[in-house]
């Protein structure tokens, strides 16, 4: 039997776990994460040898064109993913999900295998039948999992929220597939690779899935139900729908594009990439003015998949302007991109989750000086911050360069002003996004980390246990190595783009070369890396030389002792920013003065902040104002008397013979 | 391999060389500064002065910080070198480090711990730097990428050696001038200058780079002054050879745009804060338009 098969019987005993006796609650939880651990390291050993293999393989085949599973390089990027983040993050959970003892935890980990297992599921999917199926699978556990500490009004809310926009995304690709299959024998993705339909349909069927997909993937404006379902689930739910879910729906979208079209319209490709870019900045810009951790990363992840579908949409281009092997480096770059980031979100996100247990909060304006508390911890969410804000020889820069080679090669290849400035509006973008995701994680480790403690919660923090401590352990050194030595993946991963068919390779072991500019681009992590060793060993042994001469004194403030409410709040910190993009942000500012008898001295002041999304209340907001309003209306003819409903009976007959005679 | 050892090494030699003139470069500008506003000025090499007295002074650290303020400094130190050692190499010999955005992103390293260490000594005056900071790199980053477009659509490349101008071709043209103009306007964000910032004033509230470095003493003081004139120096030459597009030897060009700079900070009062994002937008413009015209 193949290993991918018993990987998903696997995950279902850890599923039964949830229905043994609750006397042995812990015992069913460790049975649980270890069934979790083995079948996720099943899939990534298995999943490994299908990368780069030219054609499909068949795993399941019933015959009846519905319930096959089946195999091929690009599903197999996306199920070594999954493996690998269903092994680091079950680790994690060992430690971690023990603070829901006594709180559904069989529940918990029976849930957590059927959430992976369904995700193992759409990723095998051979025909729409299945993929519809999975796909609904992990909609209704990963709602169930969002929805586990559901006494919490603000949980039970967004969980309402994501169920109801999940459901929206799936009726959208369920429209996609069908218009698709409607020219085709079977459901198959074999078969619906060779439907024929009419070039007005085949438009149809991709706006429907790309708006499926990208509700998924949580791009603007289809974010809204994002920043509240992955803050408001246990943390390692949220680190798997970070890292993992939102890829699927990178893998869904690619399986639309790449084997259920046959070549794309320029507009197609455009979409894609303003969508996409709009969705990288517009959310950064709201993480940076968030000051819970969780819904800091929520929005990081939307910046991630904007910069990810960004990628896919500048290659689309390429492709529609005739230049499909220099597409190449764009796709690389969203593969390359969503491997690295499902990394490093996981691990910032249990990062968060070891802050939460160590302070009770997930507000970083009551916490500071962490640094100093939890060492291990802190060490590592200063790499994952670094990896988030794309600093090179961090795993976060690679995926980005090779976009920003995907913007270049577009910018040089276009001819044509508007191509051309598109191209510059990418690069604007780009740059922004980047310089705004920086801010974002200084902002999040400098206040959460460094300076002073805000408020006694932080007294009590304390260092991880060790199995939470390992899982981001490993994430970390990941974090570095791929940062270091992309040269390996960003082969592998082009290889499944180009399905071998191209002889050229961009990576060796020493780093990535792109030709596509029509002059050559080279990033050499390695080179630079030792490099930047030896200058600060350099620099640092002239430093200690003679002795420098050091000593501790408090800081001169003026003559006062400086307070810990004198220190810069996270508020503070992106102030200047919110000034300056205040037309697109729309903050709430509420300033209230208490005057007593004195007006100068004394006076209590009150101060309001908000910046609430503004699509929420411009969008969202509004037009659930209306449903409700027109339900009401709706209603007044709904009166539950029998008498009623057969009078209206009666007169739709009329109506009905009338036009009838007529 | 040797081949490789050897450009590496020629690389490592340039890179120094600019570091043992930077602080004179930064010294001839102050004291252009000191002559167009009728003052006799200090000798153009104070800063080596300077740099030797902060260095042997002792170092005071504040209780609060952790080891990210002792080594923000080294950081931004080591980053700035190397992206030092990426520019066009003159010696001879090419080490394929990487292109431009990765220059662009080493120097984010650096840019990243030194407004964490801001924010480490846990007082308002570091904050308020490291949010300047940032807001100030927030403006200006997407104007840097649409230099390197711009410059991308001239040359072909996004490698710095190839970014340069080598005047077979036009180098003198709309585009050319305008994206000259429009980098030198960056140039002057990006190392704190006036009018965005300004490096000698005195009164917390109106500086920026300088108010995250107010907790720092001793060495490590003097390793920050050494590598922010250490960036200036660097962003002078990468101008000089990249954006510049008049044929002068190298040295002169430099020095031609150091003087500048001089004949800025004189005609200019430091800006406002919030007045920096028409600055920006301006430079932004001349880019689009210099980006259209190619």
């Amino acid at each position: 039997m193949n290993l991918l098969l018993l990987a998903l019987i696997i995950y279902c005993v850890g599923a039964i776990t949830m229905l043994l006796p609750k006397k042995i609650e812990l015992m069913a939880h460790y049975i649980a994460q270890a069934c979790a651990i083995v079948a996720s390291g099943l899939v990534l050993y298995k999943a490994a040898f299908y990368l780069l293999m030219p054609s499909e393989e068949l795993l399941l085949d019933t015959g009846w064109g519905v319930y096959t599973l089946q195999a091929d390089s690009w599903s197999a990027a996306f199920l070594c993913l999954t493996g690998l983040a269903g092994i680091v993050i079950s680790i994690y959970a060992i430690d971690y999900a023990k603070a829901f003892l006594g709180k559904r935890l069989r529940i918990l980990g029976g849930l957590w295998n059927v959430f992976l297992l369904s995700m193992v599921g759409v990723l095998l999917a051979g025909d729409a039948f299945t993929f519809l199926l999975t796909w609904e699978l992990m909609a209704v556990s990963s709602f169930l999992l969002v929805n586990h500490e559901s006494e919490k009004k603000e949980t039970w809310s967004a969980a309402f929220q994501y169920l109801v926009m999940t459901h929206l995304g799936t009726a959208a690709i369920m429209i996609g597939f069908f218009i698709i299959a409607s020219g085709a024998d079977s459901l198959t993705f074999a078969d619906l690779a060779r439907s024929k339909i009419s070039p007005v349909m085949q438009n149809i069927a991709f706006v429907a899935a790309f708006m499926g997909f990208a509700l998924k993937a949580g791009l603007v404006p289809l974010h809204v139900w994002l920043p509240n379902a992955h803050p408001a689930a246990p943390t390692h739910v949220s680190a798997l729908m970070s890292g993992v879910m939102l890829k699927i729906a990178v893998y869904g979208f690619g399986r639309f594009v790449f084997q259920f079209f046959n070549g794309f319209v320029e507009w197609q490709g455009i979409l894609v990439l303003v969508i996409g870019l709009i969705s990288a900045f517009l959310s950064v810009l709201y993480a940076i003015m968030e000051k819970d951790m969780k819904r800091i990363l929520a929005y990081s992840s939307v910046e991630n998949m904007g910069i990810i579908f960004s990628a896919i949409g500048t290659g689309m281009i390429l492709m529609s302007i005739g230049y499909g092997r220099l597409a190449m480096v764009a796709f690389t770059g969203a593969l390359v991109h969503s491997f690295n980031h499902s990394i490093m979100k996981a691990l910032m996100f249990m990062a968060s989750g070891a802050v939460m247990h160590a302070t009770g909060s997930k507000n970083i304006e009551k916490m500071g000086g962490l640094i100093k508390y939890m060492p291990w911890t802190a060490c590592f969410t200063l790499i994952g911050s670094m990896a988030l804000a794309a600093l090179p020889l961090t795993n976060g820069f690679v995926g980005e360069w090779l976009t920003l080679q995907g913007f270049a090669t577009l910018a040089t290849r276009a001819d044509g002003h508007l191509l051309r400035l598109l191209a510059a509006a990418a690069f604007l973008l780009f740059g922004l996004t980047g310089a705004l995701a920086l801010g974002c994680f200084v902002r999040l480790y400098g206040t959460a980390f460094l300076g002073k403690s805000r408020s006694n919660i932080v007294e009590k923090a304390h260092e991880m246990p060790f199995f939470m401590l390992l899982g981001m352990g490993i994430e970390t050194v990941l974090v570095v190595v791929l940062g270091f030595i992309p040269g390996p993946l960003v082969e592998t991963l082009q290889g499944v783009i180009s399905g071998g068919r191209f002889n050229t390779t961009m990576a060796d072991n020493f780093g990535i070369i792109w030709g596509g500019t029509g002059s050559y681009a080279i990033f050499s992590p390695i080179l630079l890396g030792s490099s930047l060793i030896v200058i600060f060993l350099v620099i640092y042994l002239a430093y200690k030389i003679g002795g420098s001469f050091v000593y501790q004194d408090v800081t001169w403030n003026c003559g006062t002792y400086p307070t810990e409410r004198q220190q810069y709040t996270a508020t503070g910190f992106s102030k200047p920013l919110r000034r300056a993009f205040s037309f697109l942000l729309k903050p709430k500012r509420e300033a209230i003065y208490l005057r007593k008898e004195n007006a100068y001295f004394g006076k209590q002041v009150q101060y309001k902040l908000a910046v609430p999304d503004q699509f929420t209340e411009r969008l969202y907001a509004p037009f659930q104002k209306h449903l409700v309003m027109t339900a009401s209306v709706l209603r007044k003819i709904q009166q539950g008397s029998v008498r009623l409903y057969i009078g209206y009976a009666m007169v739709a007959l009329i109506i009905v013979l009338v036009w009838g005679a007529m | 391999m040797d081949i490789i050892m050897q450009n590496l090494g020629y690389s490592f030699l340039q890179a120094f060389l600019l570091l043992a003139f930077a602080p004179l470069i930064t010294g001839i500008i102050k004291k252009v500064k000191a002559r167009l506003q009728n003052r006799i000025g200090s000798s153009i090499f104070q800063e080596y002065l300077d740099v030797y007295k902060w260095w042997r002074k002792p170092t005071i650290l504040t209780p609060e910080t952790s080891i990210i303020f002792i080594i923000a400094p080294f950081v931004y130190f080591a980053t700035t070198f190397l992206a030092a050692l990426m520019l066009p190499n003159l010696l001879g010999g090419k080490v394929a480090f990487g292109d431009v955005f990765v220059f662009v992103y080493i120097l984010a390293i650096g840019r990243f711990f030194m407004a964490l260490s801001s924010m480490d000594a846990a007082t308002a005056f570091g904050g308020m730097g490291g949010s300047r900071e940032i807001y100030i790199s927030v403006l200006v980053e997407p104007a840097i990428m649409l230099a390197i477009l711009s410059n991308l659509l001239r040359s072909g490349s996004t490698m710095l050696g190839n970014m340069a101008f080598d005047y077979t071709g036009v180098a003198f043209s709309v585009a050319t001038v305008l994206t000259c103009i429009a980098f030198f306007a960056i140039l002057i964000a990006e190392n704190s200058r006036i009018p965005v910032d300004n490096p000698d004033t005195h009164l917390e509230l109106t500086m920026i780079h300088e108010c995250m470095l107010l907790e720092y003493s001793g060495r490590l003081l003097s390793l920050i002054h050494l590598t922010s004139m250490f960036k200036l120096a660097m962003f002078l030459v990468l101008f000089s050879m990249i954006y510049l597009p008049i044929e002068l030897p190298l040295v002169l060009k430099v020095l031609l745009s150091a003087v500048s700079v001089s004949i800025i900070e004189t005609l200019n009062n430091k800006m406002r804060l919030f007045k920096v994002p028409v600055y920006i937008a301006t430079t932004m413009i001349l880019l689009v338009l210099a980006i259209v015209a190619q």
